[in-house]
């Protein structure tokens, strides 16, 4: 009972508010009708993954179920529905292989530095426990430098990006990498700090993840003509028409802890608590059909699941890079190669980090709304899309107030990289269209947006960060190819896609020593390729995965083969990256925040800007991209599923 | 005084040709919707209640087809003979195709009929083996055929995919199909067709997959125009992605959900006439899967509220419908597709005279060698559900397609509703898919 009253005493007003109301409507809806079958369904799945050089990297275990349930007529309403789908699931992953992903997950460290070579995490230039040659070194006697050891020991820990390339001169640091009931150490509070218990059991959470939808469904016909169809409870709502991509499925957030990007987007939307009202015209004179769709996102704001730092999925690894930055700004931090460009150093609580992520809490400011129309008109379907959210993607917002590391004075420091976690409103307007080509056979889609509001990393900008209006477009094209010699009655699916990513208000510039600015790229381009086959009646189908990012020059592999027997499925993946990987971006160590101390002589001359000096991290992950970034993720991936 | 009298003229040899007109349509149409008025076919030995097998398939060898003789000769079924029976087909379609006789002609090329085509069956007249456009016209009958009326469901639809050798059932799946003419329809309001409907659709097809979990949710909805040069739109709903994607016409001729049935197969032929190449080729009594459905033998294996059992199979894999065949009035129709990437060389259709309906037709591959046996069990609507008793709608009742090639078939086993009510053309556009779908 205390541990409840503890829960229940802990989450938030909305959270009180929805789980009552829907505990209500599903003790009502199914009490009221209990004598009406209740429609079940579901699957039992384990999916296990073994990664290069980490071994098993998800051993997770779900049972899903699914429920339908009809029910009466209910104001004007008819074939209304309560919807629900249920999962949960334990990933062994933690206990299995918790040497690196679990409780005993990571090491003590050493963080390069160009003059010794190494030095471990917490006596690097400044520490009050230096290795020579930094025993006594000259620093001015107000300095403040100086991880707190107590606090953030050498143990536990990863250097941030190890896993996929060397320090290289550039930039690193320490990175807590075990759950954060077992060293709570850069967990931000209410964005990643997942217990132990939660790694291993996604689902049950204070957002009641368990339950993935809960929904009732109805339609009314209005005296107009017109059928008004409404959803309303937890739901995932689906714009767009293209695979992978996200240019219009941006109503859910969606969690890349899972499985990166190589998931289902049906199984990793995140689904929130939502209104959809869809007015179906129908035909007129004009379109041969016509709709038009409101939707309101009453839940509270949720970001995208990046994973957190000691996952074995984190996109872009940026829960690594936020841990570690969390860490510095607690407890201070050794950064590889900082002092000079070559000297470990140890910077001191508050000085520079990230200090805290303000997740949106539930206001009617926050929720997020839009519209869509979408019809057929001749051979062509489309949509007009409009939504306003809050970012499910984090910004960096430096400026916050800090600590002089060589005065001690706290103050607002320009180009310090020292950031709070915001989630800005972003307002996406859009469209899609599909049609047929019978010239060439095959079926094309196109989704484009256009959105303002979005938030980039900007070493130009005092603050660290701008805006920019980003324009993105996905042209997919799907054919079915006879290749008779292998198949001579089933054609392959072939099945081709390019998103674009145009940044409006891009800008870079050459620096002295580098190239400055916004590491994401102005124009990028990612392409997917699918050929696939079916065999035995559909039961066996083989196909193959790709997909490249043109400016990372990093790509994946993905062969895989589908087998079905009754209600048994079992796939086998290997999921191999190839390509460049890594990319380098400037570091902003040589943005000299804390003039003079951090200038560069000859350089700065009492200016702070940033020069250029950079390596691989942090910023050159927005170049790597989420496949760059994976690089040395390579699977072996199997799932074996009982459906019911 | 001259020119009256020529006016005069002119009317009297309208009046005459009118009468022609009239008693040649009466003829026509009498004898297509009525060709047993006279008496119902009859062979030697073909008698009611005579179970066909391989110890005495010899004497059925004129009244089956080549392919299903050697079937009953190598012992893979045996047939059992029924009574004929009329299938007299709604009477509004009837008396639409009163109209079309010496009025409805084929265009000069491939493409639309001519002469103001409203309804019912367009060519009643008898097909004729000198006119090189027959198998056109009798391709025509069927495609304007009164196959489930004006629209009807198919709710629920077994399938059953089945290994030959082994009598195993690899996969079951459980549909419900929806069938709706928005054009050329004589039956349920509103009549000829439903407007607005900018697109000119002819005929629309939902499919709507209800298990097993791994396709639940999956749909399909193809829309065929009047224009019968424009080619059939294909959406495909996956229940997984949560999305619609629009086919490319080659999924058409794929088979459907690792079934042996391809969409093009649905109902027989499920195209355009413009993509194939049409001939008639002769007349004759044939048995067909044509009965009572009450009177079959009939499984219980999947309960219905209302008690209605479905058909049986039995036979080589359990591939064949466990029903009566008839003595019919067939005609006898090639078809062979105009695309040469098509992946069969041709289907032979053995056309019911009376319904128009395709109760058998054997499927060949590229290579023309025998690929597949196709029967569709057409069940009399007075003896099937309460509901469809009086709408004179051939209900396709079971079928079973064999791949005699991979030792492989698909069985499918109908509960048949002929009820606009199930069908109305909101479930018809592709919003219905995003609605509906998880």
């Amino acid at each position: 009972m205390r541990l409840k009253l503890h829960y229940w005493n802990n989450i938030s007003v909305f959270k009180k508010y929805t789980q009552v109301v829907g505990g209500v409507l599903l003790a009502t809806s199914l009490s009221s009708y209990a004598n009406d079958p209740v429609e079940i369904s579901g699957f039992v799945e384990n999916a296990t993954s073994v990664r290069e050089d980490r071994g098993l990297s998800k051993f997770r275990n779900t049972l899903q179920l699914e429920f339908s349930k009809n029910l009466n007529n209910f104001a004007g309403f008819y074939d209304v529905s309560l919807n629900a789908t249920l999962r949960g699931s334990y990933d062994g992953v933690y206990d299995l292989n918790d040497k690196e992903f679990g409780a005993k997950a990571g090491s003590s460290i050493s963080l390069e530095d160009q003059l010794v070579g190494s030095v471990p995490h917490g006596q690097g230039l400044g520490s009050t426990n230096p290795i020579p040659p930094y025993i006594g070194a000259p620093l001015p006697p107000t300095n403040v430098l100086g991880v707190n050891t107590l606090a953030n020991p050498n143990s536990g820990m990863d250097v941030l990006g190890e896993h996929l390339h060397a320090t290289a001169g550039g930039v690193a640091f320490g990175v807590p990498v075990r759950p954060c009931d077992v060293d709570s150490r850069g967990c931000l509070n209410g964005y990643m700090d997942k217990s132990e218990n939660e790694l291993r059991f996604s689902e049950f959470n204070d957002n009641l993840d368990f339950i993935r939808e809960f929904y009732f469904d109805g339609s009314m016909d209005l005296d107009s003509g017109t059928l008004l169809n409404l959803k309303v409870g937890k739901q995932q709502i689906v714009w767009g028409r293209t695979d992978l991509f996200r240019v219009l499925d941006i109503i859910n957030p969606v969690d890349f802890s899972r499985n990166n990007i190589y998931d289902e987007l049906e199984d990793i939307r995140i689904p929130t608590w939502s209104i959809a009202a869809e007015w179906q015209y129908g035909a007129n004179e004009t379109f041969d059909d016509i709709n038009f769709q409101l939707v309101w996102v009453i839940d509270e704001p949720r970001p995208n699941d990046l994973g957190q730092g000691g996952q074995p999925n984190a996109i872009l690894d940026a829960g690594s890079f936020f841990r570690g930055m969390n860490n510095c700004w607690e407890n201070g931090c050794t950064v590889a190669n900082f002092a000079g460009g070559a000297m470990a150093t140890d910077f001191g609580p508050n000085q520079i980090g990230i200090r805290q992520a303000n997740v949106p809490s539930w206001s009617l400011d926050n929720t997020s709304y839009g519209f869509k129309i979408e019809g057929v008109y001749q051979d062509i379907g489309f949509s007009v899309n409009a939504f306003s959210y809050l970012s499910q993607l984090p910004s960096l917002r430096g400026g916050i107030e800090a600590t002089n590391s060589f005065t001690g004075e706290e103050d607002v420091w320009p180009y310090l990289i020292a950031f709070d976690i915001e989630f800005p409103r972003i307002n996406m307007f859009g469209g899609s269209l599909d049609f047929y080509s019978e010239d060439i056979d095959s079926a094309f889609r196109v989704e484009t947006s256009y959105s303002t509001g979005e938030e980039f990393a900007n070493t130009l900008k005092p603050r660290l960060f701008s805006d920019s209006d980003v324009f993105r477009w996905v042209l997919g094209v799907d054919k079915n190819v006879f290749v008779r010699s292998i198949n001579p009655n089933k054609a392959f699916l072939l099945s081709f896609q390019t998103f674009g990513q145009h940044l409006l208000d891009h800008e870079t510039q050459e620096a002295p020593i580098g190239i400055v600015g916004m590491p994401d790229w102005k124009d990028n381009y990612i392409s997917t390729f699918l050929l696939k086959g079916w065999w035995m009646n559909d039961s066996l189908s083989p196909q193959i995965l790709t997909a490249y990012d043109w400016r990372a020059k990093s790509g994946v592999v993905a062969p895989s083969i589908d087998y079905i027997s009754g209600n048994l499925r079992f796939t086998l993946t290997a999921n191999v990256k190839f390509g460049d990987g890594a990319k380098e971006f400037s570091d902003c160590r040589t943005c000299n925040p804390f003039n003079p101390f951090t200038a560069v002589p000859g350089i700065h001359n009492g200016d702070t800007f940033d020069a250029g000096l950079g390596g691989f991290e942090p910023l050159g992950r927005f170049r790597a991209g989420p496949i760059g970034m994976a690089n040395k993720e390579s699977e072996l991936q199997v799932s074996l599923r009982y459906s019911f | 005084m001259k020119l009256f009298n020529k006016i005069k003229c002119t009317v009297a040899l309208s009046a005459v040709a009118l009468l022609n007109g009239f008693a040649f349509a009466g003829d026509g149409v009498e004898q297509s919707f009525y060709p047993y008025k006279d008496g119902f076919p009859t062979a030697d030995k073909i008698v009611p209640g005579l179970v066909i097998n391989k110890d005495n398939a010899d004497i059925a060898k004129d009244v089956l087809d080549p392919e299903m003789l050697k079937q009953v000769k190598a012992g893979w079924v045996e047939i059992t003979v029924g009574k004929s029976t009329d299938f007299i087909l709604n009477q509004a379609y009837i008396d639409a195709s009163k109209n079309n006789v010496g009025k409805v002609t084929l265009p000069k090329e491939k493409g639309n009929l001519e002469g103001g085509y409203l309804a019912g069956r367009p060519f009643p007249e008898e097909p004729d083996l000198n006119d090189p456009r027959a198998g056109e016209k009798l391709a025509w009958n069927f495609q304007f055929g009164y196959n489930w009326g004006d629209g009807a469901a198919i709710d629920p639809f077994y399938w059953r995919y089945r290994n030959m050798n082994t009598d195993k059932v690899e996969r079951e799946l459980k549909f419900d199909f929806h069938f709706l003419n928005w054009a050329h329809r004589v039956n349920d309001e509103p009549l000829p067709e439903i407007t607005p409907n900018p697109s000119e659709l002819f005929r629309s097809i939902y499919v709507h997959v209800q298990e097993p979990y791994d396709v639940k949710n999956t749909q399909l909805l193809i829309h065929r125009y009047q224009n019968d040069l424009k080619r059939d739109n294909a959406w495909l709903y996956l229940g997984f992605q949560r999305r619609v994607r629009r086919l490319a016409t080659g999924q058409v001729t794929d088979s459907f959900l690792g079934s042996d049935i391809m969409i093009e197969d649905f109902e027989g032929y499920n195209g355009r006439i413009s993509d194939m190449n049409w001939k008639y080729l002769g007349t004759k009594s044939m048995l067909l899967p044509f009965y009572n459905h009450n009177e079959q033998a009939l499984t219980d294996e999947f309960k219905e509220k209302d008690g209605y059992k479905f058909v049986d199979f039995h036979g080589k894999g359990s591939c064949y419908p466990n029903v009566t065949y008839q003595l019919r009035k067939v005609y006898v129709l090639e078809s062979s597709p105009i695309d040469s990437n098509h992946p069969i060389s041709k289907r032979r259709h053995f056309v019911d005279a009376q319904t128009f309906t395709l109760p058998r037709t054997i499927i060949y591959d590229r290579a023309g060698k025998y690929w597949k046996s196709w029967i569709i069990g057409q069940a009399h609507p007075d003896h099937h559900l309460a509901i469809n008793k009086g709408s004179g709608v051939s209900v396709d009742d079971s079928f079973g397609m064999m791949d005699v090639q991979a030792m492989h078939c698909t069985t499918g086993q109908f509960k048949g509703i002929v009820d606009p009510n199930l069908n109305k053309p909101k479930m018809f556009k592709v919003q219905y898919m995003r609605t509906s779908g998880k």
